[in-house]
C-alpha cells in the first residue's frame, strides 16, 4: 500500500531559499541598494512566517501580532539594561515575555474564531501599543527605547561582533534558519495537523478528542514567541525600540504580507511576501511618496481576485504549464 | 449493566421542551436503533449523549459512571464516537489523513511539535484497514470534499470509526442516500455490528428494522416505545403516530 | 473628587459617547445586512472630517475667483453646508466599497475584513496624498462655539452642538430602520436573506442603500467631530476601533446595544479622563474584557454572524 506523502526533513525549497538569503550581502549594493534593507527583510520574513501559524496554518485572523513583536523588542532593550548585556539572556527574555503576552491574550480569546477572533486581537494589540505609548518610564513613550546595543554573539570560545550590518545579517540569518527549520517541523508535526484539522472544523475536532481550546491557545504562543523573537532581532538592528510596531498599522502591514505572498498556499508565501514588501517600499518609494497607495491597492486586488498571492499565481501558472507540457494520451471520457 | 445509559434526560430550549424524561439503555455488542419523525429530538438526544449540549436534569452513564455534562472531546476519549447527519469533515485533508488524525495514536502523539506525524508504519496501516473496511481504499490520496457525496458518508462513519471506538453513535447515515448507497450502508454496518456497540438514528423504518437489536421510538421529546424491531412492528402506538409513512 | 468637579467629564462622555454612538450605528448597519466588517468604516468617517474641511477652509479644486466668492460667505454658512454636503461628497467612497464587497458575499468572512482593511490603508494614503500628513482644524462658527458659564463652571457651546446633532441623527436612523418599510426589508434581510428573496425584495439594491447610508453616518459623526478631534490621516482608526469594540460590547444586530454601547464607553472614557487623564482610552479596553469575559455576546446580542 501507498505511504502517504511525508515531509522531508530538508526541502529544497528550503536550501534555495537559505542560499538566496546568504548571497544577498555579497550583490545588494551593486543593484543600488543597501545592507540595512536585508536585514529588514530577513527579520519580517520570520515574523511573517511565525504570524502564518495562526493566519494560514490554524485560520485564526489575528490583527494585533504587532503586540507580540512590540513587547520582543522592548524586553531585549529593557533586559540589556537592567538584567545582563548577554546577547543569549537578553533574547531569552525577548522570547519569555512575549509568550507570557502571547499566553495573556489566548487565556482571553482561544474560544473564539473569524471576526470575532479578529476584532479582539485588534482590542488587544491597541491595549499593548497604548500601554508602550503611555509608560514613559519603562518604554521611553513615543521617543522610544534608545540606545540599544547590538551585543556580541559568543559561541563557545568565539565571540562575533554584530555591529556592522553585514554582520547583524548574517546572525539574522542563522536565526531566520532555525526558525523556519522549526516551523517547518512543527507544521508537519502531530501538533502541527491537528491545528490544521481544527481550522477545517473545529467541531469534528472536538468530537474524535482533541481539546480544541488548548491547541489554539498554543498556537497562538508558540506564534507570538516567535515575533518576540524577530522583534528582539528588530530592535537590535534599529538599536532602539518604538511603539509604531505595535500600531494597528503594522499589524496589519503583516497581514498584508502573508497574504500577498501567499501564505494561505505555501509555506514559504510569508517570506516573498515580506521581501515584495519592502522591495516595493524601496523602489515605489523612490518614485513616490505614496507607495503605500499602490501597495494598498495591489493587496485590494490580490484579495479580490486571488487571495492566494504571489506563490498562488505562481501555482496555476505551473499546473497550466504542466498540463499544456502533458501529450493528452487517450481522450479522457470518464469523468470522476 | 448497560454499556451505555441514559437517564431522565430534560433539555429545554428558552420556553420549548426539547427533551422529556428521556431515558435509554444501550446493551455491549448490540446495536441499539433510535427512530422518530423529523425534528422529535433525536439528533438533539445525540447532542445530549456526546456532551455537545448539558441536559437540564438527568444522567448519562458511560459503564456506570456519571458522565453527564461532560465536554465532547472528553467523552471522544472515552471511546464513544460520533457521525453527524451533516457532513463533518476535514475537507483540505486527504482522505487517509482525514482518518489518521482520528486515530488515538496521532491523538497520543498530539503534543509532538517535531516529529513527523504520519512516518508510523503501524498507524498508517490502521488508517489502511480503516478506509478498507469503510470501502475507501481507492481514495486515500484524494481530497475528503472532491469525494462524490456517498463517498463522503462513508469517510464520515470513517472518521467516528478511526477513534476505535466502544461504542459508534450514527447520526442518520443514510441520509441523502439512494437505494443502492443504503444497500451498501447495511452491508458496512452488518460488518460492523458485534465489534462494536453501534447506537444508529434513522427515520427510514426499514433501515433500521433489518439492523437493529433493539429500538427505541422518539417522538415529542419523549421515548414513546421501545422494544425488539419485531415486538415494535405490533406496537399500536408506533401505527398510531404513522411513523411507517414516514418515509 | 466631587461631583460638581466631575460634571464637565461627564458632560464630555456624553458627547463623545453620543457621536460613538452614531459611528457604531452606522457600522452595525452594515454589519448586519451585509455579514460584513467595514473596517473601512473610518476611513469614510475620516474623508468626511477632510470634505468638511475643505469646504469650510474654501480649499477646493476651483477657479480663484469662485474660491474667493465662497469664501467671502460667512463661515456659518459654509459650516452648514459642510454638515449636509460632506455626507453626500463621501456617499460615492462607499458606493465603490460595496461594489468591491459583493465579490465576497458568501464567502469566508475574512476575505471581507480583508478587504475592507486593505480599502483603509489606500484612503488612508490617498489622504496622506491630497492633504498632506499635518493636522488640521475644522473652523467652527462663532454663533456655536465659544463657552459660557453654567453653575461656576465653563462649557463649551460646541460640545453641546455636537452632542444635539449626534442625537438628532440617531433619531432619524432610529425612525429609519424601525418605522419605515426599508427599515422593516433592512431588518427582515439581515435575519434572512433567503425570505427578503421570496418576498420580492431586491437585495443588491437593498445592500446598496443600506451601505450608502452607514457611509453616510460615518462621514457626517466626521464632521461633527472634527472640531473636537482634530482632524489627521489616522483619525480613521481612532474612530473605527471604539465603534467595533461598543458593537462586540453592546451586541450585535441591536439598536440600543449601539447606543447604550457607545454611551458607556464614551462616559468610562470620559470619566476616567478625570482621575487618569493620560490613560482614559485604555477604559474602554478594561470594560470590553470585562463586558465579553462574562456575556460573550455582549450586553444585548444575539447569535450572529460574528460567531461563524
Amino acid at each position: 500500500m501507498a505511504p502517504p506523502r511525508t515531509a522531508p526533513t530538508i526541502t529544497w525549497a528550503m536550501i534555495v531559499v537559505w542560499l538566496v538569503f546568504a548571497s544577498v550581502p555579497l550583490w545588494i549594493e551593486k543593484v543600488g541598494l543597501y545592507q540595512y534593507l536585508g536585514v529588514e527583510i530577513l527579520i519580517f520574513a520570520m515574523y511573517a512566517l511565525a504570524y502564518n501559524l495562526v493566519l494560514g496554518h490554524a485560520g485564526l485572523p489575528s490583527f494585533g501580532h504587532g503586540a507580540f513583536v512590540g513587547v520582543g523588542a522592548y524586553a531585549v532593550g529593557l533586559a540589556q539594561f537592567n538584567v545582563a548585556a548577554n546577547l543569549w539572556i537578553c533574547l531569552a527574555v525577548a522570547v519569555g515575555a512575549a509568550a507570557v503576552a502571547g499566553a495573556l491574550v489566548a487565556l482571553f480569546i482561544s474560544h473564539r474564531r473569524g471576526i470575532y477572533y479578529a476584532l479582539m486581537t485588534i482590542a488587544f494589540g491597541q491595549i499593548f501599543w497604548f500601554v508602550a505609548i503611555k509608560a514613559h518610564s519603562l518604554t521611553g513613550g513615543e521617543d522610544g527605547l534608545l540606545k540599544i546595543a547590538r551585543l556580541p554573539a559568543t559561541f563557545g570560545m568565539t565571540t562575533f561582533d554584530l555591529t556592522s550590518n553585514v554582520a547583524l545579517y548574517y546572525f539574522v540569518l542563522v536565526v531566520f534558519a532555525a526558525v523556519s527549520f522549526l516551523l517547518w517541523r512543527i507544521v508537519h508535526s502531530p501538533f502541527g495537523r491537528v491545528v490544521k484539522a481544527i481550522k477545517q472544523n473545529e467541531t469534528r475536532a472536538r468530537f474524535v478528542g482533541y481539546d480544541v481550546w488548548r491547541f489554539k491557545a498554543a498556537i497562538l504562543v508558540l506564534s507570538a514567541c516567535l515575533s518576540g523573537l524577530a522583534g528582539a532581532l528588530f530592535s537590535m538592528a534599529q538599536t532602539s525600540a518604538f511603539p509604531d510596531v505595535m500600531s494597528l498599522h503594522y499589524s496589519g502591514y503583516v497581514v498584508m504580507m502573508t497574504l500577498v505572498g501567499g501564505g494561505l498556499v505555501s509555506f514559504w508565501g510569508p517570506v516573498i511576501g515580506a521581501a515584495a514588501f519592502f522591495l516595493a517600499r524601496d523602489i515605489i518609494g523612490a518614485v513616490t511618496t505614496g507607495w503605500m497607495l499602490w501597495f494598498g491597492m495591489s493587496f485590494v486586488v490580490l484579495v479580490l481576485f486571488k487571495p492566494e498571492g504571489i506563490a498562488g499565481i505562481y501555482q496555476s501558472l505551473a499546473q497550466r504549464r504542466a498540463k499544456t507540457a502533458a501529450p493528452v494520451v487517450a481522450p479522457t471520457s470518464q469523468v470522476r | 449493566m448497560a454499556l451505555f445509559e441514559a437517564k431522565d434526560l430534560h433539555l429545554r430550549f428558552g420556553d420549548r421542551v426539547v427533551l422529556e424524561n428521556v431515558s435509554l439503555a444501550f446493551e455491549a455488542g448490540q446495536l441499539s436503533g433510535i427512530m422518530g419523525p423529523n425534528g422529535a429530538g433525536k439528533t438533539t438526544c445525540f447532542n445530549v449523549l456526546t456532551g455537545r449540549y448539558k441536559p437540564d436534569r438527568g444522567q448519562v452513564l458511560w459503564q456506570g459512571e456519571d458522565i453527564t455534562g461532560r465536554s465532547p472531546q472528553a467523552i471522544a476519549r472515552l471511546g464513544i464516537a460520533r457521525s453527524f447527519q451533516l457532513m463533518n469533515l476535514f475537507d483540505e485533508f486527504s482522505v487517509f489523513e482525514n482518518i489518521a488524525i482520528a486515530l488515538p495514536q496521532t491523538r497520543a502523539r498530539s503534543r509532538n511539535m517535531v516529529r513527523e506525524a504520519y512516518a508510523d508504519a503501524a498507524l498508517v496501516d490502521e488508517a489502511h484497514a480503516i478506509l478498507k473496511r469503510v470501502g475507501l481504499a481507492e481514495r486515500a490520496g484524494d481530497e475528503a470534499k472532491s469525494l462524490p457525496y456517498g463517498a463522503r458518508r462513508a469517510l464520515e462513519i470513517g472518521v467516528a470509526l478511526a477513534c476505535r471506538p466502544k461504542l459508534l453513535f450514527l447520526d442518520e447515515p443514510t441520509a441523502g442516500l439512494g437505494s443502492d448507497g443504503r444497500a451498501r450502508l447495511a452491508e458496512l454496518i452488518l460488518k460492523l455490528k458485534g465489534s462494536v456497540t453501534i447506537v444508529i438514528i434513522e427515520h427510514d423504518m426499514e433501515f433500521l428494522f433489518s439492523l437493529a437489536d433493539r429500538i427505541s421510538v422518539i417522538h415529542w421529546g419523549q421515548v414513546i416505545a421501545k422494544g425488539t424491531p419485531a415486538a415494535l412492528k405490533a406496537n399500536p402506538w408506533v401505527e398510531a403516530s404513522n411513523l411507517g409513512r414516514l418515509n | 473628587m466631587s461631583f460638581m468637579n466631575l460634571l464637565p467629564h461627564l458632560l464630555n462622555g456624553l458627547t463623545l459617547g453620543l457621536l460613538f454612538s452614531l459611528i457604531a450605528l452606522g457600522f452595525m448597519l452594515i454589519l448586519g445586512l451585509m455579514e460584513q466588517i467595514n473596517l473601512a468604516h473610518g476611513s469614510l468617517f475620516a474623508l468626511g472630517a477632510y470634505f468638511a474641511y475643505a469646504l469650510c477652509a474654501a480649499r477646493l479644486p476651483l477657479p480663484p475667483d469662485w474660491l474667493a466668492v465662497w469664501a467671502g460667505v460667512p463661515l456659518i454658512w459654509r459650516f452648514a453646508a459642510a454638515v449636509v454636503l460632506a455626507p453626500v461628497l463621501v456617499a460615492p467612497f462607499g458606493l465603490i466599497l460595496e461594489r468591491l464587497m459583493r465579490r465576497t458575499y458568501g464567502r469566508d468572512p475574512l476575505y471581507g475584513l480583508l478587504l475592507t482593511f486593505g480599502v483603509a490603508m489606500v484612503i488612508e494614503e490617498l489622504i496622506r496624498v491630497v492633504w498632506g500628513t499635518p493636522d488640521y482644524m475644522l473652523p467652527v462658527p462663532r454663533e456655536i462655539s465659544g463657552g459660557f458659564i453654567m453653575l461656576d463652571l465653563i462649557w463649551s457651546a460646541y460640545r453641546f452642538w455636537a452632542a444635539g446633532m449626534a442625537v438628532a441623527a440617531m433619531a432619524v436612523v432610529w425612525v429609519i430602520v424601525e418605522r419605515t418599510r426599508f427599515g422593516a426589508m433592512v431588518k427582515a434581510g439581515a435575519h434572512d436573506s433567503e425570505i427578503v428573496q421570496a418576498l420580492g425584495i431586491d437585495l443588491t439594491k437593498l445592500r446598496v442603500w443600506v451601505f450608502v447610508l452607514g457611509t453616510m453616518m460615518a462621514a457626517f459623526a466626521g464632521v461633527i467631530m472634527a472640531p473636537l478631534w482634530g482632524i489627521r490621516p489616522h483619525m480613521g482608526v481612532d474612530a473605527v476601533v471604539p465603534a467595533f469594540l461598543i458593537i462586540v460590547l453592546g451586541g450585535v444586530g441591536s439598536f440600543w446595544g449601539a447606543a447604550i454601547g457607545g454611551l458607556l464607553v464614551g462616559m468610562v472614557v470620559g470619566l476616567s479622563a478625570a482621575y487618569a487623564s493620560e490613560w482614559s482610552m485604555l477604559s474602554m479596553y478594561l470594560l470590553l474584557l470585562l463586558v465579553v469575559t462574562f456575556r460573550a455576546r455582549g450586553l444585548f446580542g444575539k447569535k450572529s454572524v460574528l460567531e461563524v
